[in-house]
């Protein structure tokens, strides 16, 4: 925050300075800067994601600004005001507040990680007009019929629709038979549930699965065993683990290898970008993680290798996720609508973000499919990703056009 | 019922608080600062709610969320699934959560002090699981475009600031009642001593139960309207640690059990909380926690009770100084009727064959005793002899485990105390039980409620009781800085209000010194000649001599001698219980 103010008074102060020498001179306002926001945990347990999104817009800004800003606006440049979406609905709610009272004039924004958060930022958003960006992938949000809400991740629904077919698909394609049994290992927050319902619902039935292992557990898991025991008498074809909290997924995976169950005699499907983080590298270490299947809304993907290298380079981390890869698409759909516009009015950027088709450039460079938005703010076909950890790092390895390495289905 | 001049001043303050608030959400400028300010009166609510029940009764509950979740839940589920308006929610959220309180308090009311705060602390806890289980992990307010006012969906934020300033009005003016009846009074009174309090007649499963009701009713109502200001209920929002927490630290620091501690420490905490976490939250992340940890350890340094009471104290400091000594501002002391000694009446107090034991100790063994009306009786016998525990089987506090009891002809085992009490027995404790925070002349009130119909009745019965024991001057004096005479006196008075038909006196007259001694022994022999009944423990033998007409006399939870003084001193038995078999005989020789 002290950075933002500095650079902002300065902004600021350059603009008011230059202002007052120039204008009676020439009679004409140097470029202004634009603004947008981005809301994302900045504090709390989810400290980390919301710096990796940062990381990601920080980047953004610099190449817009240094490629000469938005031309549209004769060469605006861009500012992002961050804010902390901190550890509760509550302080999500009152920084999304905050902001479109200390910002009056934001031309759109992006946040806020976790769904419950970004609900209830979105429930200020809405109100105040201002076009609002989230890889978010609960219903709820654009189940609302909210008209300046966009997701550019695939739903929730969408994503368990899609898994397991897809899963199914890769299998067969490796192993040349498809798997008949399942097992679900899966926490009760809220992801995972509304992520497994649908397969309980009939949804296992029509992909012709038969549901050998079922175990739903509250976090923390303080022992895995008799979960493990379960997978070790039901002997499913494949395991769906659906954590949502490391030390649990690290709990589960160890077990599974202290049961002679891991390096692929159970292969393993997650869901959800947390599957591929530096810190499950760090926790578990490469070897139990090898081969271990999970989709994930958005991954790095082919096309991207210059970008993946700039990020690593300039930010340290050891590899691009979720986070650093939508922390940089996102304010740059929001910067092509601008430009699309030629105006930084939020009503004129929503216009523009509605009848979005993009396919090429900085924005659709970072999303899989179209940048394309139905009249609920979702994205239109998209495909589910599939990344899997080989060799220390998770690829992407599904759609194949997409992918930065082949699948391999683990077997005996 | 009049209002007294210091609930006056309270109302105005109220008032005056109401047209502040309105007149600051006027000037403010900005929604953001709105919507800080509607949290900072809704946690306020909440901590008002927690005060009322641990404020006063001191009962700490680390699970107010329970009822703060539920009211969210409420308000949440009744507008997703049936489509009903917050305005009816809320207060459907208000009866959910007493009936919470009702269902939690009826299990934890078992337990006190530590036990019961640890035990409070699951509920919100497993409700939190419960809530995850139903599939309610995520639940967002539908927006309401066509009838935004039905469903409290303003796009004014001054009006949620309103709603949010309506239910604190409302739960102030509720905690100011509560303040000042026997409501509050009996709640301090538990607080300080509970087993005075049930001894004193007050009925304290009732008040805590009532208070827990209150309490959660009114946290419920909060939780209700924070889900519609958040618009988004999550297991973790609203059942989570946080606001339990949140309840109990603005308490604590702005001032717990007392009105306006709750509002001052939501008025300065949550606004702290907010700032820090917007202007350092993302430079340096959880740096709010330390500020508002280091905030609360220098209020705990500083003020340990909260602002609240500290500010009060310096200011009662400067006032005292120029003030008037105080003076007893009762009504007029009404004569009490001086009946002349009467004849020894029927039997008002039986018992017959009543034994207790306690693992293999026989506390009490088959002792059999008859209190004439207006007789003046002492129980003696050596240390560990059963005399208190004959005491707590007559007044409730242990149920005798065979024999009968009777007073007036009706059974006494298995009542209550207060109920005991109520049927007209007064006591006193071997060690005072006062309460020590109260002046004189409440701890004598808390007495008199059991025996009177209103609250002003019991004001006038206490006076008059304070009269009896001859502790006037010092009626506005607080408990905690009475000498052991006053004390001892004051619990006379305390017993005596309700105007019981029978009195238990246990040790009155122990540690006091020969002057001090006097007093006691006329208060007791004027108590005689009113018309009371009294039974009394003591070991100070000469004293009792002169004082009782009969003495009964219990060893090994046995009564082994029963007669007139000089007789029963006489007796060996009773020297042998006391003095050993070599002393009994010596005695009966030498009478030889």
């Amino acid at each position: 925050m002290t950075n933002k103010l500095t650079r902002r008074a300065v902004t600021r102060g350059l603009a008011l300075g230059a202002g007052a020498l120039a204008m009676p001179a020439i009679g004409r306002a140097q470029p202004k800067s634009v603004k947008i926001a981005m809301i994302a945990p900045m504090s709390g347990p989810w400290a980390r994601q919301g710096q990796l999104l940062k990381m990601g817009a920080e980047m953004l800004a610099e190449d817009v600004n240094a490629a000469g800003g938005i031309k549209s606006l004769s060469g605006a440049k861009l500012e992002i005001v961050y804010a902390d979406a901190g550890d509760s609905t509550e302080k999500a709610k009152n920084a999304a507040q905050r902001l479109l009272s200390d910002e009056p004039e934001l031309a759109g924004g992006t946040g806020a990680w976790l769904s419950s958060f970004t609900l209830a930022v979105t429930e200020v958003t809405e109100r105040a007009q201002l076009p609002w960006l989230t890889l978010s992938y609960s219903d709820a949000i654009t189940n609302r019929g909210f008209k300046f809400v966009f997701q550019t991740s695939p739903t929730a629904e969408h994503q368990a629709a899609e898994t397991l077919p897809t899963a199914l698909k890769l299998a067969e394609a490796a192993t040349g038979k498809a798997p008949k049994t399942i097992g679900i290992i899966q926490d009760n927050t809220a992801s995972p549930v509304s992520f497994a319902k649908p397969l309980r619902d009939g949804g296992l039935d029509k992909l012709g699965l038969k549901l050998v292992v079922d175990e739903i557990f509250t976090p923390p898991l303080s022992d895995a065993t008799p979960l493990i025991e379960k997978v070790r008498s039901g002997k499913p074809d494949f395991l769906l683990l659906l954590t949502s909290a490391m030390p649990d997924c690290k709990l589960v995976l160890e077990k599974l290898d202290e049961f002679k169950l891991s390096h692929g005699k159970v292969p393993l499907v997650g869901n959800g970008a947390p599957f591929g983080s530096p810190e499950l590298l760090k926790t578990i270490g490469p070897e139990l993680l090898e081969g271990l299947l999970f989709s994930v809304a958005n991954w790095p993907i082919k096309g991207q290798e210059d970008f993946i290298d700039r990020f690593k380079k300039k930010t340290g981390e050891p590899f691009l996720t979720q986070d650093g890869l939508c922390g940089y698409g996102e304010p740059a759909i929001l910067v092509q609508a601008m430009e699309t516009a030629g105006s930084a009015d939020r009503l004129k950027v929503a216009d523009a973000i509605r009848a979005m088709d993009l396919t090429t450039g900085r924005a659709a460079q970072c999303f899989p499919g179209p940048i394309k938005f139905d009249e609920k703010g979702r994205r239109v076909d998209v495909p589910m990703i599939f990344a899997q950890w080989q060799k220390g790092v998770p690829l992407t390895v599904f759609p194949t056009d997409l992918a930065l390495a082949k699948p391999f289905w683990p077997s005996v | 019922m009049t209002i007294s001049q210091p609930v006056k001043h309270q109302l105005w303050a109220i008032l005056g608080f109401a047209v502040g608030v309105l007149a600051l959400s006027a000037v403010l400028r900005s929604d953001y600062f709105e919507l800080v300010l509607t949290q900072v009166l809704l946690w306020a609510v909440l901590s008002l709610a927690w005060n009322i029940l641990s404020g006063y009764s001191g009962y700490f509950s680390f699970g107010h969320a329970a009822f703060w979740g539920l009211g969210a839940y409420t308000v949440a589920l009744g507008m997703l699934h049936f489509d009903l308006s917050p305005w009816i929610t809320i207060p459907v959220g208000a009866v959910v959560g007493g009936l919470a309180g009702a269902l939690i308090g009826f299990p934890t009311f078992r337990l006190r002090g530590h036990y019961f705060a640890l035990a409070m602390l699951a509920y919100p806890l497993a409700t939190l699981y419960v809530f995850q289980w139903l599939g309610y992990q995520e639940i967002p307010l539908p927006m309401k475009r066509e009838s935004p006012i039905l469903y409290m969906q303003f796009t004014n934020p001054r009006a949620y600031v309103a709603l949010a300033l309506g239910l604190l009005v409302v739960s102030l003016l509720i905690s100011l009642r509560v303040e000042n009846s026997r409501f509050g009074m009996s709640l301090l009174a538990i607080k300080q001593n509970e087993p005075a309090a049930e001894a004193a007649g007050i009925n304290t499963w009732r008040w805590k139960m009532l208070a827990l009701m209150l309490s959660g009713a009114l946290a419920a109502a909060a939780g209700g309207l924070y889900a519609v200001v958040l618009l988004v209920v999550t297991p973790e929002a609203v059942f989570g640690m946080l606001v339990s927490a949140q309840a109990l630290i603005l308490a604590l620091f702005g001032g717990v059990g007392s009105l306006w501690g709750p509002v001052i420490g939501a008025a300065v905490l949550v606004p702290l909380a907010e700032g820090l976490n917007a202007k350092l939250g993302n430079v340096l992340p959880g740096i709010q926690g330390v500020v508002y940890g280091v905030a609360i350890i220098a209020i705990i340094l500083w003020a340990p009770e909260g602002v609240y009471w500290r500010v009060r104290d310096r200011l009662g400091k400067a006032k005292s100084a120029s003030a008037a000594p105080p003076v007893l501002a009762a009504a007029p002391i009404a004569a009490m009727p001086r009946e002349r000694r009467e004849p020894l009446g029927e039997n008002l107090l039986v018992l017959r064959d009543v034994g207790i034991a306690f693992g293999g100790l026989r506390a009490l063994d088959g002792v059999d005793l008859a209190v004439p009306e207006r007789g003046l009786y002492g129980i003696i016998g050596p240390n560990g002899a059963g005399k208190t525990t004959l005491f707590n089987v007559i007044n409730g506090f242990l149920a005798a485990q065979r024999g009968t009891i009777s007073f007036a002809g009706e059974p006494l085992v298995g009542l209550r105390p207060s109920q005991v009490c109520r049927r007209g027995i007064g006591r006193t404790f071997q060690v005072v039980r006062a309460f020590p925070r109260m002046t004189v002349l409440e701890n004598v009130i808390v007495g008199a409620f059991v025996g009177a119909a209103d609250d002003d009745t019991a004001r006038r019965m206490a006076a008059t009781a304070v009269d009896r024991v001859g502790l006037s001057a010092r009626a506005n004096a607080v408990a905690g800085r009475l000498t052991t005479r006053e004390l001892r006196l004051m619990e006379l008075a305390r017993a005596l209000a309700p105007q019981p038909r029978l009195m238990l006196l246990d040790e009155t007259l122990a540690g006091l010194g020969h002057d001090d001694l006097g007093d006691i022994l006329g208060v007791i022999r004027q108590l005689r000649a009113d018309g009371v009944t009294v039974l009394i423990i003591e070991h100070t033998m000469h004293a009792m001599v002169q004082l009782v007409d009969h003495f009964d006399v219990l060893d090994h939870g046995r009564l082994i001698a029963s007669g007139a003084p000089d007789t029963v001193v006489r007796n060996p038995e009773v020297i042998e219980a006391y003095l050993g078999k070599k002393w009994a005989q010596q005695v009966t020789e030498a009478a030889k």
